[in-house]
């Protein structure tokens, strides 16, 4: 239970679901079998995404629009996943996921500093674009989507791996937003915090039907992970934007190093 | 123009975010009660941890339709389409699930 509160916690903060934390513990140090890790994981990570975009709901953080179009390509990569993942070797799927994050932890860490916020309220953010009040910059702050072509790709790519391996696909999805689609940070941490749940669910009937999930330990995972995002996000409140990026780019680095010495 | 669908976004946000808060709220709650009635070795534990799951999982899928309700309510097109696909490959997951029982 605690590890669902630590999981929590830093997933409200960083706008991913946690199970990149969830799952090595589950599989590692509790023993579980990694579908079932997987699994469990996979329930946490819809809990927080209802949680978190709960609370960030109503202040148009969450780019609904955008969020929906590339959803259609995420949950289609998580059935895809959700089908497969009983056919895969672990380790082919454990170095996969070491190699992307590694790879998106890099280009996190070379943009720590550019800025996606356009100041001029008059700006039309287009049909995908989004505006909302950012009290670091002072004022309305707005943005316009570009690249979304390869928003769809890596989001397929981030469905795939998500319920291949029980997380949420945010790992990957804001980083892209972000860095590639120009979306600025809070609203690319909101966005894909409420798209996770969705790519969560087009697995997670298929490992509760295959009885992969444990119910008891899915139970304490998430009501761990339920308390855990209460806390995370109220310390998520006072935190720099530049802050956000660099954690999210420390973690990456962690998480991609702890899969490789598997 | 962007002003009125600014709005009618908030307003979707707000009924969203309701629905997510009342759908982890019954979701813990069965879970919570679940696991204490596991550790009590009642035999109904098992039951209520699987409402609670299956509320859980829903809240989601809940989410998609009350968006397709919205956007097709605003006569929106495109995003009615693309949450229409959204619905559709959910769809796919439900079924795929369904096979793997049956």
């Amino acid at each position: 239970m605690a590890a669902g509160a630590t999981a929590g916690c830093l997933g409200a903060l960083l706008g991913i679901g946690g199970g990149v934390f969830l799952v090595p513990f589950l599989n590692l140090v509790v023993g579980l079998p990694f579908l079932s890790a997987a699994g469990i994981s996979l329930m946490t990570v819809i809990a927080t995404s209802s949680a978190v975009s709960a609370r960030t709901a109503g202040r148009q953080l969450i780019n609904l629009r955008l969020g929906m179009v590339l959803e259609i390509a995420t949950s289609a990569g998580g059935l895809a996943g959700g089908i497969t993942v009983a056919r895969l070797s672990d380790r082919a799927l454990h170095v996969l996921f070491a190699v992307a994050t590694a790879g998106v932890s890099g280009i996190m860490l070379t943009r720590l500093d550019r800025r996606n916020v356009i100041l001029d309220r008059a700006v039309d953010p287009g049909p995908l674009g989004g505006r909302y009040f950012e009290a670091e910059s002072g004022g309305d702050v707005t943005y316009r989507v570009r690249r979304l072509p390869v928003a769809l790709f890596a989001s397929f790519l981030a469905g795939s791996l998500s319920s291949l391996l029980g997380i949420g696909g945010g790992i990957l999805k804001v980083p892209v937003l972000n860095a590639w689609c120009g979306v600025p940070m809070r609203a690319a941490a909101a966005t894909s915090a409420f798209m996770i749940g969705v790519t969560a669910v087009a697995a997670a009937p298929i490992y509760y039907a295959r009885g992969n999930i444990v119910p008891e330990l899915a139970a304490a995972a998430v009501l761990g992970v339920l308390a855990g995002s209460r806390a995370g996000f109220r310390i998520g409140e006072g935190v720099r934007a530049r802050g956000l990026k660099l954690l999210m780019a420390l973690v990456l680095a962690g998480v991609s190093l702890s899969y490789l010495l598997r | 123009m962007t002003a009125a669908r600014d709005d009618q976004l908030a307003r979707l946000e707000h009924l969203l975010g309701r629905l997510l808060v009342g759908g982890v709220a019954v979701s813990a709650v069965c879970l919570a009660a679940g696991l204490a009635a596991s550790m009590a070795a009642w035999p109904a534990s098992d039951s209520i941890l699987d409402v609670g799951l299956g509320v859980l999982m829903a809240t989601p899928i809940l989410r998609v339709v009350v968006s397709l309700v919205e956007y097709a309510r605003q006569r929106d097109r495109v995003f009615t389409a693309a949450t229409l696909a959204v619905l559709l490959v959910l769809g796919g997951t439900l079924y795929a699930a369904w096979r793997a029982v049956h």
